[in-house]
């Protein structure tokens, strides 16, 4: 299929007096991941609902798999996997029941559901909870399983809303494997998350989303490169202005959190000699991160 | 928005799935619940409180009761599941949000449901069926001919619990509508008493509920095998069949898409 996969052209939605998503643009290019990140409240989840028509758009355009959402959301959705955040399993029914009626939905002979069931369970781990109630499973497996059904009729395209919220590190690492797997194997994937290492690796491009507006959008390393830089230091015990001062000869930007001075680099020269020469072991050097360009752009305080 | 993206199609079928799967599961305890239930409705009322009623036309209380009670047993089943059923799969259990992320569409989801509602309600009819044969409550073979009947009054009753269960914002919003609309249906259709001779703003009242309509048809195949002006009680339950059925795709397409 040539062209996108999503484009949205300035979509926006309001609820209320509240504007959720607040002139979004992004296009996503088939085989490529794209992730949004952004703070509790940023308008993720209602983006993602527009993408298959569960929320309606107020204004903009939005084509998803080259047609348009406001006419073809169905036939959209027969090409596409949704991973939504709240748990949408049914528990009335059981883990293999759960896939056979979801596989119905997608009009999957029986005799087909049956052998990609098999092969899902397999893939997400959950074979022996074949026959198990949803509710005697975990959160890992329940999410597992949202996985599963999503891949029930071999979507082209992948939407997964925080995926990996609230599971543990092997369960995280189980799910965050798969999708690497699903990506190479052409799956276009469209994806929110808190977890920033886990999506820097991920995603071939971010989008960093606040007050329903994207702030930045491109590469995970270039964009880290080109607005935090490349070294941070981190000292605790704070500093006195005549130390600061001291710094202003080097490239650095700094920033203070409590009791923490952060210093970020963008080449690094000179910066641990001067450290050292002014008494100051104490500190870490670490590499920047995509956690680093998102604090910065969406400041430290609580949301929601 | 727009109707037509939402508009029912074959899908519906699929959904009517989903919930017999689930029914797989308890069918067995349900039917011998509800046909404990309707042996002591007709004794309690046919038998206990038939003793102080004379005949009425020249048929017994309990006859009199039986077609009656075959078309409320529809109707409060497929308003119980319609409501209690639809309102923990559309706003607790997120069921239908589940659908709408697969390619069936509001319409599907609604038509899907009213189907499964009148198809436990017709369940339940049947086991009424079964009891008033046992009690040589059933005068004419014809009786049999009332169940396809049912299956469209259920539609249209399910379709009215959905546009209730659409408008409500808690269980508790069910006191209400049951107290309001099912119960007075239930009394003033001519079900447990006629209506006849009653004061005549009753009686409009009377001619003006759906379930009036079903229970006339059901009398008349039960007693007689034939029923009187059967076209218009047809058409009555089968206009509003489909004036329900539309407002409730409406409703919950509101209800689900934001
Ligand atoms: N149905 C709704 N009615 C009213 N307000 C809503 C509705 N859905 C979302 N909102 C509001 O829209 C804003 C964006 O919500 P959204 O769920 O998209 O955020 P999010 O980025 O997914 O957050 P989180 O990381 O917590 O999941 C929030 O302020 C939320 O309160
Ligand atoms: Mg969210």
């Amino acid at each position: 299929m040539p062209g996108f996969v999503i484009d949205a052209q300035s979509i926006e939605k309001s609820f209320g007096t509240l504007k959720a998503v607040d002139g979004v643009s992004l296009q996503v290019k088939p085989g490529e991941c794209f992730g949004i990140l952004g703070p509790n409240g940023a308008g993720k989840t209602t983006t993602i609902k527009m993408l298959h028509g569960a929320v309606e758009s107020d204004a903009g355009s939005l084509r998803v798999l080259g047609r348009d959402v406001a006419t073809q959301s169905r036939l959209i959705r027969a090409q596409m996997g949704i991973v939504s955040q709240e748990d949408t399993l049914d528990r009335d029914l059981t883990v293999y029941e759960n896939l056979w009626v979801y596989a119905g939905f997608f009009s999957i002979s029986k005799k087909a559901s049956l052998t990609r069931i098999e092969y899902l369970l397999d893939f997400m781990q959950l074979r022996e909870k074949w026959d198990s109630q949803i509710k005697t499973l975990s959160g890992g497996m329940k999410r597992r399983l949202h996985i599963a059904r999503a891949l029930i009729h071999e979507p082209k395209f992948l939407i997964l809303d925080e995926p990996t919220t609230g599971l543990d590190p092997q369960a995280r690492h189980l799910v965050w494997q798969r999708l690497r797997e699903l990506k190479a194997q052409g799956l276009t994937i469209l994806l929110t998350t808190h977890y920033m290492e886990e999506a820097a690796q991920m995603c071939d491009r971010i989008g960093i989303m606040d007050g329903g507006k994207f702030l930045v959008e491109g590469p995970p390393q270039t964009l880290v490169q080109e607005k935090v830089g490349d070294e941070v230091y981190e000292l605790k015990g704070g500093a006195s202005i005549e130390f600061l001062d001291s710094l202003q000869d080097l490239s650095v930007t700094t920033e203070i959190v409590a009791d923490i001075l952060y210093l970020y680099s963008r080449n690094g020269m000179g910066i641990m000699e001067h450290l050292i020469s002014r008494g100051r072991k104490d500190f870490l050097r670490r590499p920047a991160t995509l956690e680093d360009l998102f604090l910065k752009l969406t400041g430290r305080e609580l949301r929601d | 928005m727009m109707l037509f993206p939402q508009a029912p199609s074959h899908r519906a079928f699929r959904v009517w799935v989903r919930h017999l799967v689930y029914y797989r599961s308890f069918y067995l305890a349900e039917w011998a619940g509800n046909l404990g239930e309707h042996i002591l409705w007709l004794v309690a009322f046919g038998y206990g409180l038939g003793r102080l009623v004379p005949n009425l036309d020249g048929i017994s209380y309990a006859q009199f009761i039986g077609p009656g009670l075959m078309v409320s047993v529809a109707m409060w089943n497929a308003t119980y599941e319609s409501t209690y059923g639809a309102y923990s799969r559309m706003r607790i259990q997120n069921v239908y949000e589940s659908m709408l992320m697969a390619p069936l569409t509001v319409g599907d989801i609604v038509l899907g449901d009213l189907l499964w509602c009148a198809s436990r309600a017709l369940i339940g009819s049947t086991l009424m069926l079964v009891v008033l044969s046992l009690f040589g409550l059933v005068g004419s073979l014809w009786a049999v001919a009332i169940l396809p009947i049912l299956f469209i009054e259920a539609v249209m009753f399910a379709a009215l619990g959905l546009i209730a269960t659409s408008l409500a914002h808690s269980f508790s919003f069910f006191n209400f509508y049951f107290s309001a609309i099912v119960m007075p249906m239930f009394f003033f259709a001519g079900t447990l008493f006629p209506i006849k001779g009653l004061p005549i703003w009753v009686e409009r009242l009377s001619e003006a509920l759906p379930l009036t309509h079903a229970v006339r048809i059901s009398r008349g195949l039960f007693i007689y095998g034939h029923v009187e002006n059967f076209i218009w009680h047809f058409s009555f339950l089968l206009g509003f069949t489909f004036l329900f059925l539309t407002v409730a795709c409406v409703l919950v397409s509101r209800r689900m898409v934001e």
